[in-house]
């Protein structure tokens, strides 16, 4: 299994899920529920990554070879977000333009960030940072 | 006295499902079978939560959510949509609609809709 990279620092949740047919899509779509809730995000921000989180498995699925989605979460200074990542070997020579253009007709409604990052292979990132809108109140152990 | 879900979900198999689970949570369970029912249930007995299939006759989930967000009497209800289709378009198309939560019916939906109605504060 790959480890997770991209241009941000890292921080847990740290989670992967190995794709080799369709009924892992929904093991993702449910890890990225989870990750997403670890971080904080609201219900309605959770369901949005974890439908972006199950449309890349499925893009990537679609290529008919097994692979890795990572879900992490990211700090860029203040901010706090959930990646989601996927290394793409079959990506490797075919135009960065083109492969973005395809990703954000597919998934720019649901995330803020998508990059292609690297050449061998190339890893598809998408990230959603946390704001005030985006957060629910996590309940902290002073709380109960 | 235990909170009331409306349930709006036209097919009885899967209502009785979902009817389970809340249940078994502890929650009253009322069901209308489609759209305009559901829209006239929650408006003149207005429940702590709808449940809200997406695909219904006569009137679809997101217009039945649209209506509940437009109506002073219903507008501040949480209404979690449960959907087969579960793709991009439809799951921001729920959201925009003013869904809390859009959940597809898979083997997770039971867990997750639990999961929601805790961050919702309709359950401990």
């Amino acid at each position: 299994m790959t480890l997770p990279s991209g241009p941000y620092k890292m921080r847990p949740p740290i989670m992967s899920v190995k794709v080799e047919d369709s009924m892992d899509i929904m093991i993702v779509r449910d890890t990225a529920r989870r990750a997403a809730g670890l971080l904080g995000f609201t219900p309605a921000h959770r369901a949005q990554l974890s439908s972006a989180a199950a449309t890349l498995a499925e893009l990537v699925l679609k290529t008919g070879e097994a692979h890795t989605i990572h879900l992490n979460g990211v700090v860029n200074g203040a901010k706090i977000g959930l990646q989601i990542s996927s290394e793409t070997p079959w990506l490797a020579g075919v135009s960065a333009n083109n492969v973005l253009v395809a990703l954000r007709s597919k998934l720019g409604e649901l995330v803020d960030e998508i990059m292609l990052k690297g050449s061998e292979p190339p890893t598809i990132v998408v990230v959603m940072w946390l704001n005030d809108a985006r957060t629910r109140e996590l309940l902290t152990d002073d709380d109960e | 006295m235990a909170l009331e879900v409306l349930l709006v979900e036209d097919s009885k198999t899967q209502a009785a499902q979902i009817k389970e689970t809340l249940e078994s949570v502890g929650l009253r369970v009322r069901i209308a079978y489609d759209g305009p029912d559901g829209i006239r249930e929650a408006i003149e007995n207005p429940p702590a939560l709808v449940v809200l299939d997406v695909k219904l006759p006569t009137m679809d989930g997101f217009q039945v959510c649209r209506r509940l967000k437009r109506n002073p009497t219903t507008q501040d209800i949480p209404v979690i949509m449960l959907t087969e289709k579960a793709g991009p378009k439809a799951t921001m198309s729920g959201l925009r609609a003013g869904a809390d939560d859009y959940i597809p019916k898979d083997i997770f939906a039971s867990e997750h809709l639990i999961s929601t109605l805790q961050e919702l504060g309709i359950l401990e």
